[in-house]
């Protein structure tokens, strides 16, 4: 029996980004939305973490960042790119300082495209990560 | 018996003697080894052919009363002090002797001295039993233990004068001393005994002869010559009571009067001597001295003298203002210097408070006089002095290896030394870890409290309550230092090859000392600790602590489960730690990547409270409330008289 | 009556007792925060996961540390109903909170480390009050066990109202409502990340959330100690005062770890020793 679709604790990092995507996942936390009800917790520590969720993209400084969240982050793990920064560079794709989408840095499992990204549409992406770890979880099991 | 008693006395003084002409290591040690086996066969001896039976006294063959030869110790001793202090410049001490041999003139001359009881000059209890097992037992392993010490302590500083046959002659002196002090039943021969553990602990402070040194030799030497010089004058007022220099006769009861007088000045002597407040410096001052001294006088056995004879003080005592007075000096001292050990770095001057705050706690047990708290406080004596003593002789160790007494410098302890760390975790779970000695006495001596009439018993268990958890957290602190790990290198992982053979043999025996007495401390209270302190009060309540299985369990579980930690986990490889440091590279070196692609070096300290806790304030109240305490306890011994 | 069986009884059943409290609170959290909340059996459903997932070793001694400390809380709560002497037992509850801090404390990463220490100033906060608590209702009843206890006539809580809110004070730090800047606290309530629990994963974690349901339970049986009328009766007043606690904790503002310590020690001091040092006068 798995626990893992009840129980998925999520690390939220934002790369380089407007912070409009943050604003949306914050709101989900909010009584509007309440992802707590399907057990998911943010929490601030990869190793705590089975989902990491990536708002903005990747610039010089922050490739080490990610690549260490990630590493850091215990099996089995998923990551969800939400908004156009996390998953190509959106708007600033051509900025001297982006180097492009999450992607680029560690493998991608769910893309939650929009610029903002919507809470629904960043809910439904966590379902799908969600569904992505199981998956994940039965070939290391 | 009694013949061992007299070699046990004689012996070390002629191996003291013997030791002060030798001065090639490769014929001091063997003797070292040979006299300390032999020390410890006599202990053991001792006890055997007395048989935990009940007291036994007995005299110098002969019949020979020792009146002249005592006489003459002293002038010789008070000699000795007078020229020292005269060359160091330091008058205190030579008038404080000067005034004891005075006394003890005084009364010779006058021929108010009465002759003491040729067949009462010693006495030997369960009590004693267990005070000789711990002077030749634990004391030798000391002795022992510092041949390796003193030879790497002495290569780390070169510049320190060698003089290896003073200190190891010394160190035998000392357990000759120790000797005669817990079988003496006449008071003026033990007090002669007390004298010699007073200088030898003078000197052996002083070994260094730095500056520094002689100053701290000098404050333990007067201050335990004021205690002597109370140990005089009670003598000089139990001159004229009948049975008066008698000990057992004196403590069988409680007692009143001029009597009571003179047990509130042995106990000022018993305080100095255990470091009690306000008294406490010269324990402070005695950590600068090299490592096996501060194991054998400040924790196994020097200070233990001054709680023996408030042990023996207690039935006398028990009930009386007197008595409550001691009670709350040796409680306020333990919860004061907890509260200075939290805020303090040096590992050598954190043991030092503990043992000064544990031997509160035997002499807060003393003062009430009941079987139970005699209980208690033996246990704690057995306790601490395997504990302490392993304590002190494991961060001698350290020291010499790692050249810090700092605790910041402890860390990763397991890692660079990880059989060391071991003993040293045998060691802290044996002084605090719910089990083992110290709590369990603490447990006894708490519910023992609830027993005590009126608000003190309260205020007894509010400053326990209170202390106990200081405890916790300043051996909490070190436990977090010692457990941590990292990678090390080649030559850190060989830094533990050479430690001597010496050491870990002692420490290794004392470790397991701790261990087994925790998994006897039934036997020990039904066969020796109970019946002492049933037999000890001929009143009060005759409860016993019991022990049972489950407790028992939990404590050899409690004691044994660090040190499996340990074990267990120096075996496994340590591979570089990937910890969270906000997505930043980290490793256990500590350097972190920073802002602006700079780096920067992390350090992780201990909590010392320095902003809630003021040490220093905190133990000049302490100080000051125990000299009024004293004083007033002093007085009303006069005034009730 | 074998009290072995209660023993037994309290190792199976406490974890339940403290993952269903630990849930409630969740709940009643949430809805005081005007959402839904997550399912009442979710703090379940995290340790299983926890379980199922990966453990990252920092450091070799804090899986066998953990381990101790969850060993050492249920054993506390075993001894308690297993007729042992109520003191003994506040000196190894101690021991079992003082294992949590090692294991962190060891780890020797920042946040880690700093979480230990702190967690170390709350221990000191909070133990004295355990000792003299349980010297309180020794006093009161003249027994030295839970049985004991509970068949005296005498109500406790009734002789001592002071320990009881002073237990109140306490049990907002060992229910981890307080302080907020040290650690283990629910998720958001730290300061230092996740504190003492930061470098945890995996299993580790899980023995960290199954200790602190033994705790929970052991606070229960605490309570149930003060109102030794009926264990009902002294669970529902644990209810109670649990509800107040998760008010409190949703409507105040957070308290810092020096705070924390000085407030505990006063409430000692005064109330629960106050108490106390009343009991001994009157001259029970």
């Amino acid at each position: 029996m798995s626990f893992f679709s009840r129980s998925p604790w999520i690390l939220h990092y934002d790369g380089s980004s407007c912070n409009g995507c943050d604003i949306e996942v914050l709101a989900c936390l909010t009584p509007l939305y309440d992802v707590e009800r399907f057990g998911i917790v943010n929490t601030g520590n990869p190793k705590h973490a089975d989902i990491l969720l990536v708002t903005g993209s990747v610039n010089e400084r922050n490739i080490e960042i990610i690549q260490n969240l990630y590493r850091q982050m215990p099996e089995p793990k998923v990551v969800v790119a939400v908004g156009a920064c996390a998953c190509s560079g959106g708007i600033f794709a051509r900025a001297y300082n982006i180097q492009g989408g999450i992607d680029k840095v560690v493998p991608v499992d769910v893309y939650v495209p929009g610029c903002a990204a919507r809470p629904e549409s960043i809910i439904d992406g966590v379902v799908q990560g969600i569904a992505a770890l199981e998956e994940k979880r039965k070939k290391t099991a | 018996m009694s013949a061992w008693i007299a070699f046990l006395i004689a012996f070390p003084l002629v191996v003291g003697a013997v030791l002060l002409v030798v001065t090639r290591p490769s014929i001091r040690n063997p003797i070292v080894l040979g006299a300390s086996a032999a020390i410890a066969v006599a202990s053991i001896a001792t006890v055997v052919t007395f048989g935990n039976g009940d007291a036994v006294f007995f005299g110098l063959p002969g019949g020979i009363v020792p009146g002249q030869a005592l006489l003459a110790v002293e002038v010789a001793m008070t000699a000795f002090i007078v020229v020292v202090g005269l060359m160091n410049r330091r008058f205190l001490a030579p008038v404080m002797a000067l005034i004891q041999l005075g006394i003890a003139l005084f009364l010779e001359m006058t021929g108010r001295m009465p002759d003491a009881d040729p067949q009462r000059l010693f006495w030997f209890d369960r009590l004693s039993m267990v005070m000789v097992l711990i002077i030749g037992l634990i004391g030798t392993l000391i002795c022992v233990n510092a041949i390796g010490y003193m030879r790497d302590y002495h290569r780390a500083s070169p510049m320190t004068r060698g003089r290896r046959n003073v200190f190891f002659s010394l160190l035998f002196v000392f357990l000759a001393g120790m000797f005669g002090l817990v079988v003496s039943n006449d008071l003026p021969l033990m007090l002669v005994f007390w004298e010699i553990t007073t200088l030898c602990s003078f000197l052996l402070i002083g070994y260094t002869r730095t500056e520094e040194t002689i100053g701290y030799a000098f404050k333990a030497l007067n201050m335990n010559l004021l205690g002597g010089l109370g140990f005089g004058l009670a003598i000089a007022l139990l001159s004229n009571q009948p049975n008066g220099l008698d000990l057992a006769k004196l403590t069988a009861g409680p007692v009143s009067g001029t009597l009571l007088a003179a047990v509130a000045l042995l106990a000022f002597a018993g305080i100095t001597k255990s470091a009690q407040m306000p008294f406490s410096s010269w324990l402070i001052g005695a950590m600068y001295a090299p490592s096996p001294t501060s194991a054998l006088l400040h924790s196994s056995t020097m200070v233990k003298a001054g709680v023996f004879l408030l042990l023996r003080l207690s039935p006398a005592m028990s009930g009386s203002t007197v008595g409550y007075m001691v009670t709350f000096v040796g409680l306020v001292t333990f919860l004061m210097v907890s509260l200075v050990a939290v805020t303090e770095q040096n590992t050598k001057k954190v043991l030092a408070y503990s043992t000064i705050g544990s031997l509160g706690l035997i002499v807060g047990c003393a003062g009430i006089g009941t079987p139970e708290l005699a209980w208690v406080g033996v246990m704690i004596i057995i306790f601490h002095a395997l504990a302490k003593g392993l304590m002190f002789l494991v961060v001698g160790t350290v020291e010499n290896r790692l050249y810090t007494k700092d605790m910041e410098n402890f860390d990763t302890l397991i890692s660079r030394l990880p059989r060391v760390s071991v003993l040293a975790l045998v060691g802290i779970a044996g002084m605090f870890i719910a089990p083992f000695g110290i709590v369990v006495a603490k447990w006894a001596a708490i519910k023992a409290f609830l027993l005590v009439p009126g608000g003190q018993g309260a205020v007894m268990i509010l400053i326990m309550a209170f202390g106990s958890s200081l405890t916790l957290f300043y051996w909490g602190k070190l436990l977090i230092k010692v457990l941590s790990m990292r990678t090390i290198s080649d030559y850190e992982r060989s830094i533990e090859r050479r430690i001597s053979r010496y050491e870990w043999l002692t420490e290794g025996a004392l470790a397991a000392g701790v261990i087994a007495v925790t998994a006897s401390i039934g036997v020990i209270s039904d066969r020796v600790v109970g019946p002492y302190a049933l037999s000890a009060f001929a009143t009060g309540p005759r409860t016993l602590p019991v022990i049972d299985a489950a407790m028992l369990v939990v404590m050899l579980a409690a004691v044994l489960f660090l040190p499996l930690v340990a074990v267990w986990a120096s075996r496994r490889r340590y591979d570089e730690a990937d910890f969270y440091t906000s997505g930043r590279s980290g490793n256990s070196s500590h350097v972190m990547g920073a802002a602006l692609g700079g780096s920067r070096s992390v350090t992780l300290r201990n909590f010392y409270l320095d902003g809630v806790i003021n040490g220093a304030l905190m133990f000049r109240v302490g100080t000051l409330t125990c000299a009024g305490i004293l004083g007033a306890m002093v007085l009303t011994g006069m005034v009730v008289r | 009556m074998t009290e072995p069986i209660y023993a037994i009884l309290f190792i199976i059943l406490a974890p339940v007792f403290g993952g269903l409290l630990a849930g409630v609170d969740r709940v009643v959290s949430a809805r005081m925060q005007g959402r839904v909340g997550p399912p009442l059996l979710q703090p379940f459903y995290d340790v299983g996961k926890l379980l199922q997932k990966e453990a990252r070793e920092v450091n070799p001694v804090a899986e066998p540390l953990l381990l101790g400390h969850l060993g050492f809380m249920a054993v506390t709560g075993a001894l308690l109903l297993g007729g042992t002497d109520l003191i003994f037992i506040a000196f190894v509850f101690a021991l079992a909170a003082l294992l949590l801090v090692l294991a962190a404390g060891s780890v020797n990463s920042p946040y880690s480390f700093e979480g230990a220490e702190r967690e170390l100033v709350v221990l000191l906060a909070s133990e004295p009050f355990f000792i003299l608590m349980m010297a309180g209702v020794c006093k009161v009843t003249g027994a030295s066990t839970f049985a004991g206890v509970m068949a005296s006539p005498q109500l406790v809580a009734l002789q001592l109202p002071g320990v009881l809110l002073a237990f109140l004070l306490v049990a907002t730090i060992k229910l981890r409502k307080s302080p907020f800047d040290i650690s283990v606290s629910h998720h958001p309530h730290q300061e230092l990340v996740s504190g003492l629990t930061t470098d945890m994963s995996g299993r580790l974690l899980a023995y960290v959330e199954m200790a602190h349901w033994y705790e929970s339970a052991l606070l229960g049986a605490f309570m149930v100690l003060m109102f030794n009328w009926s264990i009902p009766l002294g669970l529902l007043v644990f209810a109670i005062a649990y509800a107040l606690e998760i008010l409190v904790d949703n409507s105040t503002s957070r308290a810092k770890w020096q705070l924390v310590l000085r407030s505990t020690w006063v409430a000692t001091l005064l109330f629960s020793g106050g108490n106390v040092l009343a009991l001994f006068l009157l001259g029970r």
